[in-house]
């Protein structure tokens, strides 16, 4: 049977882990801005610096991929529920994949991560107060990378690969039936509300619309050069609640 | 957010810490109502089908925690509120909604979270009108571990290998006297005499509804 550990090992826990802990960083952006294709670049350079590392995507966790995917093709969801399970989602990848993996010193690569919730649900309406306690306690990146790029040349890059699915084109608010311009109306909102949240929780912007190579250039450059932003001050209470479950050896 | 629309119909909330005595006391009140002439509709727990989903997704590997499994009680609550709720509101109906807010604040609360968090989360939902609690039966027994009860029960199956403390008999009293608690509205032991009580109010609550308001002016008045 576990033992629930005490808040002064804990927090003692924390500390010492510190330092060998892996990196968290978040790659966000609109569709089409290009984040996996630098995600995959850095995960290689990574690897062949010799770090360990991890990728995880957004809605891919095993609980809750195979229920939000059939009540998306159905179009059930409201706008509530759909924010909901996509909390649900994160919480148990943060808690399962997220945080094992950066306890045990692996980087994590983070194919969009809260700020994709944020943006996309309050330019559904709701309420970024009731986003982010939603998703509280928040576990912060150490880094978040922002793929620029302008609603236009983001409909653009879409349309000329693939049609958009109803909840990405945004059709369950707009109510447009086509999807390519409810796309168009909907990720205007969602950019306005990333280039807000960018400033606000200080992402490290890159252009999307420059070439590949300089791109991964400049990521490579935004990793070197960061710092970890300490768990005892940022996110204490989401890496306490996971160790407090958990039955890591030494809690 | 918050959900502060007036509406014209009745909500009735049922809280217990057991899935089967809360199905039951919904029951009883549908019951009671319909002998007073009054329909009414009822709403339940997992009507959405995620929890059903997610037993059968998971399988033997339980690591899902309590926040998590909030969380998906909210997606569910947002489903039934949606489907089953706000539509018998907005037509002036009165619907059961069995269990509600307090079932997932209380039952959260013991396995470790912050109840004020948990009451956040569902700020989204309208305050019941009427509170009812059942009247629970065996509560010096443990909860069963079972998917297919109730939400308590649910919970308590998930949280048992990773939090058993959390979810042993002690904490089915503890969750008890958690809902018991008045939260500045009254509550309706839901025994044969509460449930009577309810039925009351509720049916004079809709008289003074349909009477005309005593500051507005009737045929005659100038």
């Amino acid at each position: 049977m576990p033992r629930s550990p005490s808040a002064r090992r804990i927090k003692k826990l924390i500390a010492e882990r510190e330092a060998s802990r892996g990196l968290l960083i978040a790659f966000e952006g609109p569709d089409g801005s290009g984040k996996t294709t630098q995600r995959k670049l850095l995960k290689r350079w990574l690897e062949s610096q010799n770090h360990q590392v991890v990728s995880t995507r957004w809605a891919s966790s095993a609980l809750v991929k195979p229920m939000l995917k059939v009540r998306k093709k159905i179009r059930t969801l409201s706008i509530e529920e759909y924010s909901l399970l996509h909390a649900v989602d994160f919480r148990h990848r943060v808690e399962t994949s997220i945080l094992p993996a950066l306890w045990a010193g692996q980087t994590v690569l983070a194919d969009r991560y809260l700020f994709t919730a944020l943006a996309r649900d309050a330019a559904r309406g709701l309420d970024l107060d009731w986003l982010l306690h939603a998703y509280s306690p928040l576990l912060w990146p150490d880094l978040v990378i922002y793929f620029s790029m302008t609603p236009e040349d983001s409909r653009r890059r879409v349309a000329s690969t693939r049609a958009p699915h109803f909840y990405e084109a945004g059709q369950d608010v707009t109510g447009i039936e086509d999807p390519l311009a409810s796309y168009g109306r909907f990720i205007d909102r969602v950019v306005k509300e990333y280039n807000n949240l960018s400033v606000v929780f200080q992402f490290m912007t890159v252009d999307a619309g420059d070439a590949v190579y300089r791109q991964h250039t400049r990521v490579r450059e935004l990793v070197e050069k960061s710092g970890k932003r300490p768990w005892p001050t940022f996110s204490k209470e989401a890496v306490e609640e996971w160790l407090t479950k958990s039955n890591i050896r030494g809690a | 957010m918050a959900d502060q629309v007036k509406y014209p119909g009745r909500l009735i909330s049922v809280d217990g810490t057991r899935g089967k005595d809360v199905t039951l006391a919904a029951n009883d009140i549908v019951a009671r109502l319909k002998h007073d002439g009054i329909e009414c509709a009822v709403s339940r727990w997992d009507a959405s089908g995620l929890f059903t989903d997610m037993a059968a997704g998971i399988g033997g590997d339980r690591n899902v925690s309590i926040r998590t499994l909030s969380l998906v009680y909210a997606a569910d609550l947002a489903f039934r509120l949606r489907w089953e709720i706000r539509p018998v509101l907005e037509a002036g109906g009165v619907v059961i909604a069995a269990p509600y807010i307090d079932t997932a604040a209380a039952f959260g609360a013991i396995c470790g979270l912050d109840e004020e968090w948990l009451r956040r989360l569902m700020r989204f939902a309208p305050a019941a009108g009427y509170r009812g609690l059942v009247d629970e039966r065996k509560i010096d027994r443990p909860w069963k571990r079972r998917t297919d009860r109730g939400y308590a029960e649910y919970g308590a199956l998930l949280l048992e290998a990773a939090a058993p403390k959390r979810v042993s008999k002690p904490a089915r009293r503890r969750m008890m006297t958690m809902l018991d608690r008045a939260r500045g509205r009254k509550v309706y032991h839901l025994t044969n005499k509460g449930i009577g009580a309810l039925a009351k109010a509720l049916i004079g609550s809709r008289k003074d509804a349909s009477r005309p308001s005593a500051s507005r002016p009737r045929n005659g008045h100038k």
